[in-house]
């Protein structure tokens, strides 16, 4: 469906049925929400260090979540961590990952006009805009929004008697997820089928780049888990709103003895870790397809063992199906059960393991260029690494009764997925960022932004390990109840200084960003010197993304300082010479 | 339409087909864990849910013939219109059946509630919601075949409406089986 | 007034940023040169920042571990938690050994392979022997891991409670009470909707067994004795965490869950090892609501004497009804 058709301003940038505007405005909306989540974030960490005191930043807060001292509210501060856990998990590292580049990515790395369907492709993304709306209301209605934590486990989430957020703002906080997983769904469809039947000639799966597969695997995890969310949602709706017992019984708050009986809310957590383990590898492979590409790019190499790669993309995403339980091993779950779940858990390790050795043989002997986005590459690497090695802490269910819900696991998925997956968002925003907005994002400021947030980060999250083996549990608005934790309050004062250190720091990313779009250099054709399609659109976007006809694909996508080759890069539209060997 | 976007978008009804089909595991099999913990009152299914599953799959049958009728570039209008009827029926049925189970004294919820009622009209109110989404699309294919815009080369639309429905047709005996013998 | 100068202080910076940044790159067009273009120089420096930093973490890394160790739980102070140790210390190492093996790769990699024009980098596509070696390495030793983790948890939650002392755990918001069973060893039934003011843990006053119950507000156990802790919630999902004793177990509404384990230092033991001012705590460790950050119960372990004082002077549930009549 190339060619031209008349665009009006809303056609072309509101309801665009373009998969790269759509990309677009994932990632616009994805960075508002960011900013948002991360505000909330600097808040509840001011809190933390200088606990029941007043802080200037409480001023962005509405009004009400404030006592008359000026002391954060303690439901409030719950409030915050579970809409900064939703806002992140899902808007930041879901839409605005997968939905980012997925949308960007896919019809341009397989050389297709667009999407299989750009109308879906477009109601992907007004789902997840009217989700965000009400998302964002739900702070303001009375009793503030959900505050059950991101996990929203019932009864609590269930029960505005137990804490207001699960009034009002839970309702909002369902209604808005059930839009968004519809949304979400829409797109990971269109991904998939786009994989499947729009490649170019020439295009088969072997001769896909990682970022793709792993986007394609994602996408398939999407739809098998993300319904069961869905139904998990349904089964709390009810008996939040018609009385139902499906996950509550035994409940008498605030003086009242309610008449549910025969529910459990470990039926909850079985149906909702269902979707939330999968969850974390939609987040993670992604990100982990990015670093893979930007890797090889920027080290004028070929990615290690790319059938090595693909194996392990397909092996995590089986394995992510069968490891839920390990959220929930003190749960009084059987106990072979908790094996059964330890064993599958430690398990993924191993193609995780085999990732990153192949990202260190891709440096090995490299020659590697230091773009801003090899940075964040390379950073998402080591952060994979230690994130990777305290979940065989975690996994190992004898090992987690001491250390489940305490800060041991925010230090652990933190550093997964707040250091991991969002640095490998930021390589691709600076890695594709010529492609999208047609100019360079500046280079040095590239660079301050880097190692700011890469000190501070590691700054952040590291010395969250201690304070969970020192028994400190997670999701306390204070830590002053308990004397055993009072030697504790120097680090969690480290950690809030680091936290808004870092939390300035991004201004300088957002700066460039923004300031790139409208005054920065042009760009040229391949400013990277890479093999794959996208750079051989025109750098001023069209709609069916090239002028003629589609290219044609004749070899892998890394073919970088091939010997024999006259340049350090060979596009993947050049015919094998004469004589010449493909690669796999 | 040529032939890659014809198997793409059947691809895109059959891929979202699935997700519709996790979302009923993710139901079953709660209603299978909980089952397993007891408290669990059995009753029987009243006989309006067979009434209704005899109309659905007599509906797919004459989809069947709508088919066959469409590749000889015969009309389909009043064949398709006729599903449609089907389908309100179906409803119809449905609605029934949740009476008599009142009646009877399986709620939803309340008092003299039991959680095996929930589910049933859960799960049942589920399918209902997905097959509104049929009777829409079967309301729109019947005006078009009207409008004489299938023939024989070209009826995706209508294609896509008749695989939905078979699937509804499948999903309902599916879960009438379920709850039956469950 | 202040958001206002707090506004033009940061449009000022902006505005500031902006021009340096307009000023920086129109110097470079001066200079014929691309200023985003990553030059040889750029290279060497973030290859020399990569490897300083890079150690640099690690060191920090170091820093805390010594710094900090001392503010780690002590030693586990049951059976089963002293195994848990072992795992931990092995896993530990496990987990640093890799992690100060592979980090300084991956900076030390990037600093050594920093690009420059004159270098072409090596054209290696695979290698199924390496990949052969770091698969089956990783399995060989997670297996390991998973059958000593195993070992560990059946230690931990396959337990023999038939001579244990049953105690139950009630939790609600905000509070923890505990129910020992008295002579009879057998706990009076409960049921949530019996559950008033007077009758907090909504015990079945009719119950024979219940009347020699004694309800206390924090749990005496007696050293190298068996007990296991029965966990009622009364409203929301808590957690039951004893970090001293490497014991967490959810608190479920609707299900009642357990954790067994006997305790091997007394309370005064404690005091002398660790400070006079140590407790043994138990703590809510699931978010359950605005006070979950503070709910506390006293755990005491001492002497069987010294236990069976404390528990004589405990009323028992027909005790405090008499009083109340």
């Amino acid at each position: 469906m190339s060619g031209h058709h008349n665009e009006t301003f809303i056609t072309k940038y509101i309801f665009s049925q373009d998969h790269k505007m759509i990309a677009k405005q994932f990632l616009i909306t994805g960075m508002i929400m960011a900013i948002l989540g991360m505000l909330m974030s600097a808040v509840f960490r001011v809190q933390l260090a200088n606990p029941g005191e007043s802080s200037i930043l409480y001023n962005l807060l509405p009004g009400g979540w404030v006592n008359e001292l000026g002391a954060l509210s303690p439901d409030k501060y719950l409030a915050l961590v579970t809409m900064h856990g939703t806002i992140l998990v899902f808007w930041v590292l879901t839409a605005g990952l997968s939905g980012t580049f997925a949308n960007f990515l896919i019809p341009l790395q397989i050389g297709a006009r667009d999407m299989a369907s750009g109308f879906l492709n477009m109601l992907s993304y007004w789902f997840f805009f009217i989700a965000t709306v009400i998302l964002v209301w739900s702070i303001y209605v009375e009793g503030g929004p959900a505050s059950g934590g991101w996990t929203i486990y019932p009864p609590l989430s269930a029960l505005p008697q137990a804490i207001p957020g699960s009034g009002t703002g839970m309702t909002l906080w369902l209604i808005s997820i059930t839009l968004f997983v519809v949304g979400s769904l829409l797109g990971g469809l269109n991904y998939i089928v786009t994989i499947l039947n729009l490649r170019t000639k020439g295009m088969s799966m072997q001769r896909l780049p990682l970022t793709v597969w792993a986007l394609l695997v994602t996408a398939i995890l999407g739809v098998l888990s993300f319904p069961v969310l869905l139904s998990c949602g349904l089964l709390l709706v009810f008996d939040r709103s018609f009385g139902t017992s499906f996950y509550l019984s035994d409940i008498v708050v605030n003086g009242e003895v309610l008449h549910h009986l025969g529910g459990s809310p470990i039926l909850f957590e079985h149906l909702f870790w269902f979707l939330g383990h999968p969850e974390v590898y939609i987040i993670l492979l992604p990100a982990l397809g990015i670093i893979s590409e930007v890797i090889s790019v920027n080290a004028r190499k070929p990615i290690f063992g790319y059938k090595a790669m693909v194996a392990s993309i397909l092996v995590i995403g089986f394995l992510s199906f069968i490891v839920w339980g390990h959220h929930m091993f003190m749960t009084g779950m059987n106990p072979f059960l908790g094996s059964v779940f330890t064993f599958t858990t430690l398990l993924i390790a191993i193609p995780s393991a085999v990732k990153v050795f192949n990202y260190l043989a891709t440096l090995w002997r490299a020659n590697i260029r230091f773009t801003p986005a090899m940075l964040f590459a390379i950073a998402g690497v080591s952060a994979f690494i230690t994130g990777g090695l305290t979940g065989l802490i975690l996994g190992d269910s004898a090992l987690d009764i001491n250390v489940h819900d305490t800060y041991f696991v925010v230090g652990h998925f933190h550093i997964v997925m707040g250091l991991s997956a969002i640095y490998g968002m930021l390589a691709g925003v600076y890695h594709w960022f010529p492609k999208m907005y047609g100019k360079m994002m500046n280079k040095n400021l590239g660079y301050v932004h880097f190692w700011g947030t890469f000190i501070c980060a590691y700054g952040v999250f590291f010395p969250m390990h201690f304070l969970g083996l020192a028994g400190l549990p997670r999701r306390y608005y204070e830590n002053t109840a308990f004397p055993m934790f009072d030697g504790l309050t120097d680090i969690n004062s480290i950690i809030t200084f680091f936290a808004l250190s870092g939390a300035v720091v991004q201004v300088i990313f957002l700066f460039n960003f923004i300031y790139s779009i409208f005054k920065g250099t042009k760009t040229v054709q391949n400013p990277w010197k890479s093999n794959t399609l996208e750079w051989t659109t025109p750098i001023e976007r069209i709609h069916g993304n090239w002028p003629g006809d589609l290219p044609s694909v004749h070899r892998w996508a890394y073919d970088y300082s091939k010997p024999g080759a006259e340049e350090d890069f060979i596009l993947q539209t050049v015919p094998l010479k004469e004589g010449e060997k493909e690669e796999h | 339409m040529n032939l890659i976007q014809n198997r793409a978008l059947k691809q895109l009804l059959w891929i979202g087909i699935g997700a519709i089909v996790m979302f009923f595991a993710g139901l079953t099999s709660a209603y299978i864990v909980r089952r397993a913990e007891g408290n669990w009152v059995d009753f029987i299914l009243p006989d309006w849910f067979l009434v209704s599953t005899i109309t659905i799959i007599i509906s797919s049958i004459l989809l069947v013939f709508t088919s066959k009728k469409i590749k000889r570039d015969e009309s389909v209008f009043q064949l398709i219109f006729l599903v449609f009827i089907l389908g309100l029926l179906f409803a119809f049925f449905q609605i029934n059946g949740w009476k008599v189970l009142t009646n009877q004294g399986v709620f939803l919820t309340g008092e003299g509630s039991n959680v095996a009622g929930s589910f049933l009209y859960v799960i049942t109110l589920s399918h209902l919601v997905h097959l509104v989404g049929g009777l829409v699309a079967l309301f729109i294919t019947a005006i078009k075949a009207k409008r004489n815009r299938y023939n024989k080369d070209d009826y995706l639309g209508l294609e896509l409406t008749i695989i939905y429905w078979h699937f509804l047709g499948l999903l309902w005996i599916y879960i009438y089986v379920f709850l039956k013998y469950f | 007034m202040t958001n206002i100068l707090i506004a033009l202080v940061v449009l000022l910076a902006i505005v500031t940023l902006v021009q340096l940044t307009r000023v920086s790159e129109l110097l470079g067009e001066l200079k014929k040169q691309d200023v985003n273009e990553v030059t040889d120089e750029d290279n060497k420096t973030q290859g020399f920042l990569m490897l300083i930093i890079g150690m640099g973490f690690l060191v920090f890394v170091i820093w805390q571990m010594i710094e900090w160790n001392h503010l780690l739980l002590p030693e586990a102070a049951s059976v089963h938690g002293q195994e848990i140790d072992v795992l931990m210390r092995f896993s530990m190492t496990l987990i640093l050994v890799v992690f100060f093996i592979v980090t300084p790769m991956l900076f030390y990699f990037s600093y050594r392979y920093r690009g420059n024009k004159q270098n072409t980098a090596y054209f290696l596509v695979h290698n199924n022997k390496l990949e052969f070696i770091w698969t089956i390495i990783p399995t060989i030793v997670l297996t390991g891991v998973i059958i000593f983790g195993l070992k560990t948890w059946d230690k931990a939650m396959n337990v023999d409670t038939s001579d244990s002392q049953e105690i139950e755990v009630f939790v609600k918001q905000f509070q923890w009470l505990a129910r020992f069973p008295g002579e009879d060893n057998i706990l009076g039934k409960s049921n949530f909707q019996l559950i008033t003011p007077t009758n907090v843990l909504g015990i079945d006053e009719e119950d024979l067994n219940a009347e020699d119950d004694k309800i206390v507000r924090e749990v005496h156990l007696v050293v190298n004795e068996p007990v296991v802790l029965k966990f009622r919630s009364q409203d929301v999902i808590h957690s039951a965490f004893l970090p001293h004793f490497r014991v967490q177990m959810n608190c479920v509404p609707g299900l009642s869950t357990q954790f067994a384990f006997t305790p091997t230092k007394t309370t005064a033991q404690m005091k002398k090892e660790e400070g006079e001012d140590f407790e043994y705590v138990l703590l809510c460790n699931k978010i359950c609501g605005a006070a979950h950050y503070n709910m506390q119960m006293r755990f005491v372990v001492e002497t069987q004497e010294e236990y069976d004082l404390w528990l004589a002077k405990q009323k028992t549930i027909s005790d405090k009804l008499l009083t109340q009549k």
